[in-house]
């Protein structure tokens, strides 16, 4: 059989450059801006993703109710229903209330830090904990109350220590401290001891075992059903727009901080969305102007085309024959984009980035994937297009 | 090869022209080996019919099959594959490419379906009077190459019909037998049959039946 280089003379192919290479460059830019709006989507996944407080790939907030002055004076707590509605919604895995005392206590530190204090108490299903001891268990009877403080506020006790002449303490002495809680009941004060057992990252509270809560609560407080002012929600992704929405809706208040990445992360992944679309467009544009290109170039041969389907040339093999031609120019076309974005790629980590360790300097495997289905779409676009010019001449 | 027609009558004729034709209308087969003569005056169909022929055009009732297969089913690629091997044609307007030389006229149709080695092709042009006009464009050749070269090319790949359309209108009575001599000599290489149509009997062509359009 022929090559493609025997039927070439019988094709003019050599005119009308400008808009095969206007296509070819458009093509070129087009697959190089979605490869490279790819890397960088997959960047900023990899720069905001905040590994140190999720557990089992969740994200634990907790949630009150804002306090306005127009609410204000109200009770503002979370009824069951609201609790029920928020345990119902699909991007919200679990919800537990956070359970606060209801009587009065006092903290001291006896002789060893002359310190004392107010204080509140709140329990919390151990589920939601970042860290569970086996020691943080109270069982009616027991003397010995075992808590979990906030880290924050351990910090916070260390900054004021100094000015108040009290010790500043390690995370270790603060686990060898004795507190003693001092609780208001109407028969008079009970005191019992308490020891911090650990310190917890993710809740600023100062936490009790749940029996102890309850018993306390009905015993000292006369209540056995409490309200909570805040729950903690455990979800797959704090920053989901849905989640967003529903808590701003409600008029929930949540820590910022937790979903504050992720309005970074949706605005900066917008732009990079937007950015692959306008490379999809380009890319489109690209194709058409080539299939006009082809058009043209099959319309112009059109009668040196339709003498070979007459003399006996297949029509199948003359479409296969044509389209091949473009091949290296796609492979070309690919490649020189995707290496592009290799180069960009190591730039941005090496010069942008600073060799970050979180950021590898070189293509993700989505990328190389991306740029081969691109490859073998022109090619097919390509051929199934020349197929459809000549069938129509045959 | 067989070519059957039954009962074919291009759409638009008129029944004036249908009545005295020993064609139209009528169940006939040509067979791989006898030679044909159509004789017909100017609008008689001639070319319509080597046309439905070789299927360039099916505007016709009635049924053309090649063996067994009616060629109105078959498509572009199919086509192809008979006019590779079996059915090979030269028309009366030529149909050359008129931008390329002589010799890519003829190498494009020789190298599709190869039935002679590619010096044959200097040798054909020789004993037809064209050897040195292979390098020319095809389109500075008189209309008499050109249909010399029309022939040549049809030649050049395995056929069991050679349908031939006035191929002689422009050449004078030496060249046209020189034509002629050259043609006979190719189909009984390969046991074909010749279907030759023009507008008046072509005496040195041996034919087995003379049929009037």
């Amino acid at each position: 059989m022929p090559s493609y280089k025997n039927i070439a003379p019988f094709l003019s192919a050599g005119q009308n450059n400008i808009s095969r290479w206007l296509s070819y460059i458009g093509l070129g830019v087009g697959v190089l801006l979605l490869l490279s709006s790819i890397q960088m989507f997959i960047n900023i996944n990899e720069l905001l993703k905040d590994k140190n407080s999720r557990k089992d790939g969740a994200d634990f907030i907790s949630v009150t109710k804002t306090i306005t002055n127009e609410n204000m004076g109200k009770d503002n707590r979370f009824t069951e229903a609201d609790l029920a509605e928020i345990k119902s919604l699909p991007f919200i895995t679990d919800a537990a209330p956070l359970i606060s005392n209801q009587f009065r206590v006092k903290a001291s530190a006896g002789n060893i830090i002359p310190f004392s204090t107010d204080l509140f108490l709140e329990s919390l299903d151990e589920k939601f904990l970042d860290t569970v001891p086996p020691s943080f268990t109270w069982r009616e009877g027991q003397a010995d109350v075992p808590i979990i403080f906030s880290s924050d506020f351990m910090e916070m006790y260390n900054v004021f220590a100094p000015s108040q002449d009290l010790p500043q303490l390690s995370d270790k002495t603060m686990s060898s401290v004795s507190i003693i809680l001092e609780c208001y009941t109407p028969y008079g004060v009970q005191n019992f001891k308490a020891r911090i057992v650990a310190l917890s990252d993710r809740i600023n509270s100062v936490l009790v075992p749940n029996t102890f809560m309850q018993w306390a609560n009905k015993n000292f407080g006369g209540v056995s059903q409490v309200n909570p002012s805040r729950i903690y929600i455990k979800t797959t992704d704090a920053n989901s727009p849905q989640l967003l929405s529903f808590l701003e809706k409600k008029d929930y208040r949540v820590n910022k901080d937790k979903t504050k990445f992720g309005r970074v992360k949706q605005i900066l992944q917008a732009i990079v969305s937007g950015l692959a679309g306008f490379g999809v467009l380009v890319i489109l544009l690209a194709m058409l102007l080539f299939s006009f290109y082809l058009q043209l170039m099959i319309a112009k041969s059109k009668d040196n085309l339709q003498l070979l389907l007459t003399l006996g040339y297949s029509p199948d093999w003359l479409s296969k024959t044509v389209a091949k031609k473009w091949i290296p120019v796609y492979v070309i076309i690919v490649l020189s984009a995707l290496l592009l974005t290799a180069i960009l790629q190591f730039c941005f980590q090496h010069f942008v980035m600073y060799d970050r360790e979180e950021l590898s300097p070189f293509l993700h495997w989505i990328v190389v994937v991306v740029a081969a289905v691109l490859l073998v779409l022109s090619i097919i676009t390509n051929y199934k297009l020349v197929r459809k010019l000549l069938y129509r001449l045959g | 090869m067989q070519i059957i027609l039954q009962k074919v009558l291009p759409v638009f004729f008129e029944d004036d022209k249908v009545n005295n034709s020993q064609l139209w209308n009528s169940t006939l087969s040509f067979n791989k080996g006898e030679n044909i003569h159509i004789i017909a005056p100017s609008g008689s169909g001639k070319t319509t019919l080597i046309h439905f022929l070789y299927g360039l055009r099916n505007d016709y009732k009635g049924n053309i099959s090649y063996d067994s297969n009616d060629i109105k089913h078959f498509d572009a690629e199919k086509f192809s594959i008979w006019r590779r091997q079996h059915i090979s044609i030269v028309f009366q307007d030529l149909r050359l490419f008129t931008e390329q030389t002589v010799l890519q006229n003829l190498e494009i149709k020789r190298m599709l379906s190869p039935f002679h080695a590619v010096n044959n092709i200097a040798a054909m042009a020789e004993r037809l009077g064209i050897k040195s006009k292979l390098t020319k464009v095809c389109k500075t050749c008189s209309y008499g190459e050109q249909q010399r070269i029309a022939i040549i090319r049809a030649l050049q790949q395995p056929f069991d019909f050679l349908l031939l359309d006035e191929p002689f209108s422009h050449l004078d009575e030496l060249n046209r037998q020189k034509a002629m001599e050259l043609m006979e000599e190719e189909s009984k290489k390969r046991n074909a049959t010749i279907i030759l149509a023009d507008l008046r009997e072509i005496t040195y062509f041996k034919s087995e039946r003379t049929l009037h359009l």
